[in-house]
């Protein structure tokens, strides 16, 4: 019962946040002069009369609350507007984008939470081996170098220097620098949190009986360690984002978060909206997953 | 609080950890290189000169010059002025904005923190980079909107930390006896709460800097930032990067300076925090927080 309204209290907040968010995206947005009509009037030499017809097309010289309406009528059947720019349904782009992103997000997460756990689960065990190097090496790594750098870099080197791999639409480079990225943030505390473990009785019984250490990895570290590094992966949520959307304009990578930047660019309200409650609802929605798995884990701070 | 910490940063002895020497000393050389450079060098960071475009590093151009014929010693000072700025006044906006609508809330009472909370907790879940992002959509580019949708993207992090330090404070007995002789809220916040807590801001100040300084660099990076001539370390990464094959140097040296800048701020700033933080018992496990993007 208790745990039903816990649930049901995160599904209302995290309803909120969204219809917060959506407000907010729509207003800042508008705060400002200046909208895609002016842009394409300083790139078009639009004539006054011109501007004033397409604003009107657009529904852009409405009062703002009839502009919000409008909006959310259109959300509430499904609709996400045109994108100006693009002269396509936003729905389409977005959905043309999303593979991108999600091959991009899922991948650096994937590969990034892997080898957290492998180096922290070896270092767990043994010490003084360079797995123990390792974990302090990717942590500095997180820290020291921003992902755009180590991008960068990474496109100098192997593309330029050794010729290896094109630079646009690599694919692989931007999940292993995300991924490095990740690993850091969760590798430390993970460790920690090993350390514990390794120290449990149930582990040094184990060890003294003589269990192999894939045995005891596998059925004595692994079930501690991967829905720990899973439960705390919310911390990581927001470095995703930004470095996802940061790797797909370095790499020229066609995901939402280079449509995102265009339409801010361009000042294309209906894509930036749409875009931006999207990432939004994702990191929402990501969010109360681990918030739940971090209860179902570990139920203490919720009671 | 003479136990033993686990912080993630290990505690070598005293001041003399070399890696906190080598951060201050390279921080204090980029605060008088940006002071006194521009002094010093000869080469206007804006002048253009086509014939000596991409040039190497040599002896008239120390560290050589970009696709416009730039200077990149001369941007790499002004852009460290730029960056010095950004990282300042982001974390002071964050501070002002966080610490204070934060600490007026709590003083005020009421119905009024919860409200104020609510709000900031809405603010948090979004990435950081998706907020400064529409804040520059919003406010358009240009210096001062950078600044301010930087500095604001922090200040969530200013108003937990105020309110953490606030309720454990609350619970003290000085605090207690303070009420107790009829003392209001906003005398005990002034003359005893603002002392108290003056720590573990500054600890967050510090750990906020070197972010924002990467937030900017990021925003520059794609485009979003400050006019196209400033020389930023983001813009001239940015700029440089589409000719990275011709002239490395115009990337690396921006890119590196921006690199160990942040490293280096980082680690002062999580050695404050070690130092300074009445917090840090709560947060002992927390290994050094993350300063990038």
């Amino acid at each position: 019962m208790k745990q039903m309204v816990a649930l049901a209290t995160t599904l209302g907040r995290s309803a909120l946040l969204v219809v917060a968010i959506g407000i907010l995206v729509f207003f800042f947005l508008r705060i400002v002069p200046g909208d895609v009509v002016d842009v394409f009037s300083v790139e078009g030499d639009l004539t006054a009369a011109q501007a004033d017809m397409m604003r009107k097309e657009l529904g852009l010289d409405a009062p703002l609350p009839a502009q919000f309406a409008a909006w959310v009528g259109d959300l509430l059947a499904g609709e996400f507007g045109t994108s100006v720019r693009y002269q396509r349904p936003v729905g389409d782009l977005i959905v043309g984008a999303i593979p991108t992103t999600l091959v991009v997000g899922l991948g650096s997460f994937v590969f990034g939470v892997t080898l957290a756990i492998t180096l922290a689960i070896g270092a767990a065990l043994w010490p003084k081996s360079v797995f123990a190097v390792m974990v302090n090496v990717v942590n500095v790594w997180s820290i020291a170098l921003p992902t755009f750098c180590v991008g960068l870099v990474g496109i100098i080197v192997f593309s330029i220097w050794l010729g290896w791999m094109p630079v646009l639409g690599n694919i692989w480079l931007p999940i292993i620098v995300i991924g490095m990225d990740i690993a850091g943030q969760l590798v430390k505390t993970l460790h920690e949190e090993l350390k514990e473990a390794t120290s449990s009785a149930h582990v040094r019984t184990a060890r003294a009986k003589g269990v192999h250490p894939i045995r005891l990895i596998v059925f004595h570290l692994l079930p501690t360690a991967a829905p720990l590094a899973l439960a705390l992966s919310g911390i990581v949520l927001s470095g995703l984002v930004g470095g996802t959307l940061t790797m797909e304009v370095l790499f020229g990578l066609p995901g939402i978060g280079s449509l995102t930047l265009n339409g801010i660019l361009g000042r294309d309200y209906p894509l930036i909206q749409a875009t931006l409650l999207l990432l939004a609802l994702a990191v929402v929605v990501l969010n109360g997953l681990t918030d739940l798995l971090h209860t179902l884990i570990d139920p203490r701070p919720a009671q | 609080m003479l136990s033993v910490q686990k912080t993630g940063a290990p505690r070598m002895g005293g001041v003399r950890n070399p890696v906190v020497v080598l951060s201050a000393g390279f921080v204090i050389f980029i605060v008088v290189a940006a002071l006194v450079g521009p002094l010093l060098i000869a080469h206007d960071p804006l002048h253009q000169n086509l014939m000596t475009r991409n040039a190497a590093p040599g002896a008239d151009f120390w560290l050589g010059t970009d696709n416009l014929g730039r200077d990149v010693l001369a941007r790499l000072i002004a852009g460290a002025q730029f960056t010095l700025l950004v990282g300042l006044g982001g974390a002071l906006i964050a501070f002002v904005a966080g610490a204070g609508i934060g600490l007026s809330a709590l003083a005020i009472g009421g119905p009024v923190p919860h409200v104020v909370f609510g709000v900031v907790d809405l603010v948090r879940v979004l990435p950081g980079l998706l907020i400064v992002l529409l804040l520059i959509a919003s406010l358009g580019p240009g210096t001062g909107p950078v600044l301010f949708a930087v500095g604001l993207s922090f200040a969530p992090q200013f108003a937990y930390v105020s309110r953490a330090v606030w309720v454990r404070e609350m619970q003290s007995d000085y605090v207690a006896s303070a009420r107790t002789l009829g003392y209001g809220r906003i005398y005990i916040l002034s003359r005893h709460i603002a002392p108290n807590i003056a720590g573990a801001l500054v600890t967050q100040a510090a750990i906020i800097l070197p972010r924002c300084i990467v937030t900017e660099s990021v925003v520059s990076f794609l485009g979003l930032g400050a006019s196209p001539d400033a020389p930023t370390w983001g813009r001239m990464i940015s700029d440089a990067a589409r000719l990275a094959e011709r002239a490395p140097h115009a990337v690396l040296a921006p890119l590196i300076a921006l690199v160990v800048l942040t490293f280096s701020l980082s680690m002062l700033g999580d050695r404050l925090r070690v130092r300074l933080d009445p917090l840090r018992r709560a947060s002992a496990t927390t290994p050094l927080r993350k300063t990038m993007i």
